[in-house]
């Protein structure tokens, strides 16, 4: 029996992804063809033995409850193991009263119920592997009071953004935690994940709740950083990681896995990233269709030109159609002779009309969930 | 929800010699078809589909994987409080030993008592070893409105073919009035699908008197239907009409695939509303690569393509190296073509690797060619 539960955040508010975050918390947005962001956390807490997961769902509950559903898929077993979706209450009137520690008061008899003694946290923003048995195996051994995740970047000045970044001494003590200003390249992004023991991240909430109400997990912890009252630790993680914070850098996510080196450090044999199956029959790629560097989903019926792309499920492409440098997300229709590059098209979409779509990489067009073009 | 009155019973005992290597080590309904399927998908799936809960899998031969794959019956639905898949192999009982069954009807009155746990009004048998979508609650409604004792589900095939197939023979009202096996002059072209449906209490009489008949052979089309149209029951023909293909050889297992290449290929597994379940494989979805090259096939999640591809049909986790040419086959799970290496009219099985520049296969053969064993690459 694990000596952990896992927990896997709401949508922080710094998290902007336009259009995608209309309807849908971050944790739900399709990645790569098959996937919704969330996966990758649920995936690395079961795969690391941890069966007992709290997902948190604020605002735009209804995709994830339906992707979620009793967690099955993760592997979890139903009778010893639980993935237990608990709802938040969303201030609609003032976004600053909804952070994650609102989160958890709204939830805390249950987090009160839990056994486990330590607890696992980890954003649903954010795409990585690791085996958290190893880092709280290292987390008890070290002696310390909190373990955060961080992972090196030599891109902060123009990306990660959104992110917090944490600064390490040599005995990798976390001495700061604080925004990314983008002062320089070189940075430690904090990966939003901590393991601790639960009796104190529930001592930490209260006191978050006292401090401030609009005060964060991450904000109380800078807090603690600064006063130095606890032995707060870094470990660094190693592999591929993307944190989806806005449009671009979920573009840049999905197309820098279309390299199958990059995505073997991300999906293996030996660590499988669980999804729901739709039961979508395999793909028919017809006569005078052309694709290259691309990954398709199942489902899909492809007559024209697809390159550089990533294609979602029951995707259409019809003839002479070019998706190019794209992204295609589930059951939508791109018409018999469109042109379109550097876009993302949301699910249930339709281009047929509009023959020609073109933006740029640094800055890719979208088109609206079940629009008709 | 609640209980169906009718159990479905699925015939998978078949060993299926004419699939050769491919069924050594599994049974035929447990063979991977089109992509991402197993044969025995498309019973199970039409089965939860038509809201029937229970299903028997009937086996004796090599039923481990078959075992576990049908164990999981959550993949099709059919694991709610009130349904399940049930593996029935041949089991020693307290009167009478150890037996193999001795035919398709005896296969059924070995496990009268597991039919008689659920007490059915009705009981499907089906067999394990075709491809096709049909609904079976609307062949009970025929079967209920007539008011048969049993009803045969049967195909229209060509009058040149039909002394290939178990033929009936029926009046106007499509009552049957004479069954004939492979008849060398057919009187009808309506084939028997092997799919029947049975009011229980009566077939339950004739399962536990046939199993006394030491003459009997135990089996449904040599035995059983021919007993009910002496006895003078109602029978009628349930005429079926859509995809349906018997994928008993390689050629026609090949073939099969292959159909699913054309647009309109009668079998429509995309259909939302009449679902194929299957597995659920963690992989990737499929990628092309850079350099590869395309044209009409059919591919899954975990193909890695960076070659040559045409007028194929591709399993999950296939890979197609770079320099490679796989041209009008059918690749299984798990077939790895190496870099250069040529596949052309052939149906590679399971796990299989083709080496470096090796060539299998040829354009002009005239049977495609079943590729078993690995290949070693040439230096």
């Amino acid at each position: 029996m694990a000596k952990a539960f896992g927990i896997v955040t709401s949508t922080p508010r710094r998290v902007n992804v336009y259009g995608l975050q209309d309807c849908r918390p971050a944790g739900a947005f399709s990645f790569l063809g098959r996937y919704r962001v969330i996966d990758f956390p649920i995936s690395n807490l079961t795969n690391s033995g941890i069966e007992n997961i709290q997902v948190y769902l604020n605002k735009f509950p209804r995709s994830l409850t339906d992707h979620l559903g009793t967690g099955r898929q993760y592997n979890i077993n139903s009778k010893n193991g639980r993935l237990q979706l608990l709802y938040c209450n969303h201030n609609n009137h003032n976004e600053v009263y909804n952070t994650d520690v609102s989160d958890y008061l709204d939830n805390m008899d249950y987090l009160n119920l839990i056994s486990q003694e330590y607890v696992v946290i980890q954003p649903c923003y954010m795409i990585f592997k690791q085996d958290f048995a190893d880092v709280l195996e290292e987390h008890i051994q070290s002696g310390a009071d909190i373990s955060m995740l961080y992972h090196k970047v030599n891109n902060g000045r123009d990306h990660f953004l959104s992110c917090r970044v944490v600064t390490v001494d040599k005995d990798q003590r976390i001495t700061s935690l604080s925004e990314n200003r983008g002062n320089r390249a070189s940075q430690s992004v904090f990966m939003d994940s901590y393991v601790m023991k639960k009796d104190l991240f529930i001592d930490l909430v209260k006191k978050a709740r006292d401090y401030s109400s609009t005060f964060s997990l991450a904000q109380m912890i800078t807090k603690e950083c600064e006063e130095q009252n606890l032995n707060i630790r870094g470990i660094q993680h190693k592999g591929y990681f993307a944190a989806i914070c806005d449009l671009q850098s979920y573009y840049d996510a999905s197309t820098e896995l279309l390299d199958m080196k990059v995505a073997r450090s991300l999906f293996s044999d030996d660590w499988p990233i669980y999804t729901r199956t739709t039961d979508s029959c395999p793909t028919q790629v017809f006569e005078g269709a052309n694709i290259y560097h691309s990954l398709v989903s199942d489902g899909c019926e492809i007559e024209g030109t697809v390159a550089n792309s990533v294609i979602g499920r029951g995707v259409k492409i019809g003839k002479d159609a070019v998706v190019k440098n794209s992204i295609v997300l589930s059951y939508s229709e791109i018409g018999p002779g469109v042109h379109m590059e550097y876009q993302i098209v949301d699910k249930w979409a339709k281009v047929i009309k509009t023959k020609e779509l073109i933006a740029k990489p640094d800055d890719p067009g979208y088109v609206k969930t079940a629009d008709r073009l | 929800m609640k209980h169906s009155n009718m159990l479905a019973m699925i015939l998978a005992g078949g060993r299926g010699s004419r699939l050769h290597e491919l069924t050594s080590k599994v049974a035929k309904p447990a063979v991977s078809y089109g992509g991402k399927y197993r044969i025995v998908d498309f019973p199970l799936s039409n089965c939860a589909n038509s809201g029937i809960d229970v299903v028997g899998v009937l086996t004796q031969y090599e039923s481990v994987l078959l075992n576990s794959y049908v164990a999981a019956g959550s993949r099709w639905g059919l694991d709610t409080k009130d349904s399940g898949v049930f593996v029935l192999t041949p089991r020693e009982k307290a009167e009478s030993g150890l037996d193999v069954y001795r035919g398709t009807a005896d296969a059924i009155s070995q496990n009268i008592d597991f039919i008689d746990q659920y007490n059915p009004d009705y009981l499907l048998v089906l067999s394990g070893d075709h491809i096709y979508k049909m609904n079976y609650a609307k062949m009970l409604d025929a079967h209920l409105k007539a008011g048969a004792d049993a009803t045969i589900a049967v195909l229209p095939v060509p009058m040149k073919e039909a002394s290939r197939f178990g033929i009936m023979n029926t009046d106007a009202d499509g009552n049957i009035v004479e069954f004939e096996e492979k008849p060398a002059k057919p009187k009808s072209n309506l084939a028997s699908m092997g799919i029947y449906i049975f009011s229980w209490k009566n077939l339950r009489k004739m399962l536990v008197a046939d199993m006394k008949d030491p003459n009997s052979d135990h089996d449904f089309g040599k035995n059983i239907i021919p007993t009910m149209l002496n006895e003078g029951k109602k029978l009628i023909a349930y005429k079926f009409e859509g995809y349906w293909k018997d994928v008993g050889t390689i050629d026609s297992l090949w073939e099969a695939n292959m159909d699913l290449l054309n647009k309109q290929n009668g079998l429509d597994l995309d259909d939302r509303s009449w679902r194929i379940y299957t597995e659920d494989v963690s992989a990737l979805p499929a990628y092309i690569g850079p350099n590869a090259d395309v044209d009409r096939i059919y591919i899954t999640q975990g193909c890695e393509l960076e070659g040559e591809v045409k007028s194929s049909v591709l399993f999950t986790n296939t890979v197609v190296a770079e320099g490679a040419s796989v041209v009008d086959s059918v690749l299984m799970p798990g077939v790895k073509v190496e870099e250069g290496a040529v596949v052309t009219r052939a149906l590679v099985a399971s796990g299989v690797k083709i080496g470096k520049g090796a060539v299998v296969g040829s354009p002009d053969s005239e049977n495609i060619l079943l590729v078993s064993k690995n290949v070693k690459g040439v230096e």
